[in-house]
């Protein structure tokens, strides 16, 4: 296990947490997400790289436009992962993890996780993945060095957090709230206790995700977790700049640096 | 097969129908999911409970719905006899109230204030609707915004007994993208609401309760035969969107082998042209809304749109037991186009004096393309899942007329 495990230590060497950022391929077209994903290299510490789906059932509205564009830019999965392959050319040590949905993964039949592997992919996402599905998939993954790094929501229970640390590896991704991305954050105190708990259950690192819009919030969180993840929110500044390549890409600079600082220990 | 069809107990313990079904939703979902599955175990064979719902069911929907000798449409046909399961004089008009008030009832055993749904036609919304309001608990209908502009009557009824019905404009507008929007309300309001999916479809325990709910169709169709004939039917036929009104009767007949199953899916404009809604005829295996079904879908895994001159059938995927009793040969399944349930809704419309809905529309066009290759003597039931007077302005413009 290699960029994944690097990435944390290098945060935690430089008396920070670790930065994850998501964007889906594709949006608004190929090229414009590469630039975009060569940006968040620069500067985040994790990049997670959306695989867009038809239905995207946990996304909020933002992602799930950005899913729309994206389609309709006519990504396939074979294109994401000539983009990995691009990326990885430039950036050789921050980790790449994909995100998406079972169906587009099951699509790609047997030889997937090898071909995930070889285009320099550090570890998947699948969110729709069941429990009891979880077992088999880590094995599948843990044989070629891919993560499989699982989400851990405030309904789940105590007992089933036990389950899950067990196939799990690289880090877990505490959802913070009941909702879909892009939503907001209710309940500080539950996220708290929550990830203390799962903290004292495993030695793999746990990240915050959902809700991260601002600086504060990013702050609160990586103080009491290992990093947070920011999605809805880089959509959103990209938006506003109406994908115009360079405003974009400086906007979202800006943006990231102040997100380094937010998550940088006191 | 045999083998399979005398120990058919399904689904297993992890929701699977064979390699179909599960439970493929995320993490938050899980423990609703759960706390369903373990209520409904509990309370299934509760007395209590059996006699409440079967109270409702008689005073409220209006069972049993009678088994219908189409006489004149038998004639015209020449061929096997053929009866209709009447479920379109149930209240609302469909056999989805068949569901909606078993789930009610779950609902408040579980505390839940608020209720939601997926609709496409409108027939579950309504469904859904009525029962809300009958228990005066809080209802919230998620609708594809080209389906609210093509069913806007059913709309309105589904306002007028207090529901709020909200739009959803996104992917196809739809209804996968309504169950999608419903999925995600749920997931933000997980712990006051309980989602009411209107079809043997959705992750596990869904395809079970609403099939088990359904199946009181398929079982007073078993003594209404007895009764009748002597004997059950030789066939069963009835319209696959979801495939509930299909669980429903067909379920109680998987272990008597010499019934014939026919699932009729929406050709649409043909299933050589890739217009329809048809996955178990022209689709493969994938996972869409919680479990794993045949769905129609590209190489890359993503959903297709779909075309049916009937919403209710307008659908990608199947219910997974569907798709399992495909496989395993039990069910036997067919597709029938626009053009042809038309004439199969007129048919039946002229000699017997019933308007069928275009979905059951569908399974009468089975009957009316077989029923001559059939002995006279065979027994043909189709479910006749719902009344077509939802359909006017469809079946209106179909034939080029503006009122």
């Amino acid at each position: 296990m290699g960029r994944i495990k690097d990435s944390f230590e290098r945060a935690r060497n430089q008396e920070s947490k670790t930065l994850i950022t998501y964007y889906v391929a594709g949006d608004n077209n190929l090229n414009f997400s590469k630039k975009v994903f060569l940006k968040l290299l620069s500067h985040a510490d994790i990049i997670e790289i959306g695989v867009p789906f038809s239905d995207p059932m946990a996304e909020g509205s933002v992602i799930q436009r950005s899913h729309e564009r994206a389609l309709s830019s006519d990504i396939t999965f074979s294109k994401i992962l000539s983009l990995v392959k691009e990326l990885r050319i430039h950036n050789q040590d921050k980790p790449i993890v994909l995100m998406g949905y079972m169906n587009n993964f099951l699509s790609q039949g047997e030889n997937l996780f090898k071909k995930i592997k070889k285009a320099g992919v550090d570890g998947l996402i699948i969110v729709d993945l069941p429990y009891e599905e979880s077992e088999f998939f880590y094995n599948k993954l843990k044989d070629i060095d891919l993560d499989l790094i699982r989400l851990i929501s405030p309904t789940t229970p105590k007992k089933t957090i036990e389950k899950i640390v067990k196939f799990s590896s690289g880090f877990l991704y505490y959802v913070s709230f009941r909702g879909v991305t892009g939503a907001k954050l209710s309940n500080f105190k539950e996220v708290q206790d929550k990830v203390k708990y799962i903290k004292s259950k495993t030695k793999i690192p746990v990240v915050v995700g959902f809700g991260i819009k601002e600086g504060e919030i990013a702050q609160k969180m990586s103080k009491i977790s290992d990093g947070v993840v920011v999605g809805s929110r880089l959509i959103d500044i990209i938006q506003q700049k109406n994908f115009r390549l360079n405003d974009s890409l400086n906007f979202l600079e800006k943006s990231l640096k102040t997100f380094k600082r937010d998550v940088r220990k006191k | 097969m045999a083998n399979k069809t005398n120990n058919y107990n399904y689904p297993d313990k992890n929701g699977r129908f064979g390699s179909f079904g599960g439970r493929y939703v995320s993490e938050t979902l899980i423990s609703a999911l759960e706390e369903l599955e373990s209520l409904y175990k509990k309370i299934k064979n509760d007395k209590k409970f059996q006699e409440e719902l079967t109270n409702d069911l008689q005073t409220f929907v209006g069972r049993p719905s009678p088994l219908y000798f189409a006489k004149r449409w038998t004639d015209k046909l020449n061929g096997a006899k053929v009866f209709l399961k009447r479920e379109d004089l149930n209240h609302t008009g469909a056999h989805k109230i068949n569901n909606t008030v078993g789930q009610v009832l779950l609902a408040k055993k579980m505390g839940k204030k608020r209720i939601i749904a997926e609709t496409g036609a409108g027939q579950h919304g309504v469904a859904t609707a009525a029962v809300c309001a009958r228990h005066g608990i809080e209802c919230i209908i998620f609708m594809g915004s080209e389906d609210i502009e093509r069913q806007a009557q059913n709309v309105y009824r589904m306002k007028l007994m207090g529901a709020e019905v909200c739009p959803v404009s996104s992917g196809t507008s739809t209804l996968k993208d309504a169950m999608n929007e419903a999925m995600r309300d749920w997931v933000s309001y997980i712990d006051d609401t309980h989602y009411i999916i209107g079809s043997v479809a959705g992750p596990h325990p869904y395809p079970m309760i609403v099939r088990d709910f359904n199946s009181i169709v398929g079982t007073e169709l078993k003594k209404q035969s007895k009764i009748l004939f002597g004997k059950y039917p030789d066939k069963i036929v009835a319209c696959v969107g979801g495939g509930s009104n299909a669980m429903g009767i067909f379920y109680p007949f998987i272990k008597d082998k010499e019934v014939d199953l026919i699932g009729v899916e929406a050709a649409g404009s043909g299933l050589s042209s890739g217009k329809h809604a048809a996955p178990l005829s022209d689709g493969s295996p994938g996972v869409l809304h919680g479990m794993k079904t045949y769905l129609m879908q590209n190489s890359d895994g993503q959903i297709l749109g779909t075309h049916s001159v009937s919403a209710g059938l307008d659908y990608p995927g199947v219910g997974p037991e569907h798709s399992f009793l495909k496989d395993m040969g039990r069910v036997h399944y067919e597709a029938a186009t626009d053009k042809e349930a038309l004439k199969a809704f007129h048919d039946l419309s002229r000699v017997e004096g019933i308007m069928p809905a275009l979905e059951t529309s569908h399974a009468l066009a089975w009957v009316s393309k077989n029923a001559k290759k059939l002995k006279k003597s065979d027994i043909v039931v189709v479910n006749l899942s719902g009344r077509g007077d939802k359909d006017m302005q469809s079946v209106a413009k179909a034939d080029g007329i503006n009122f």
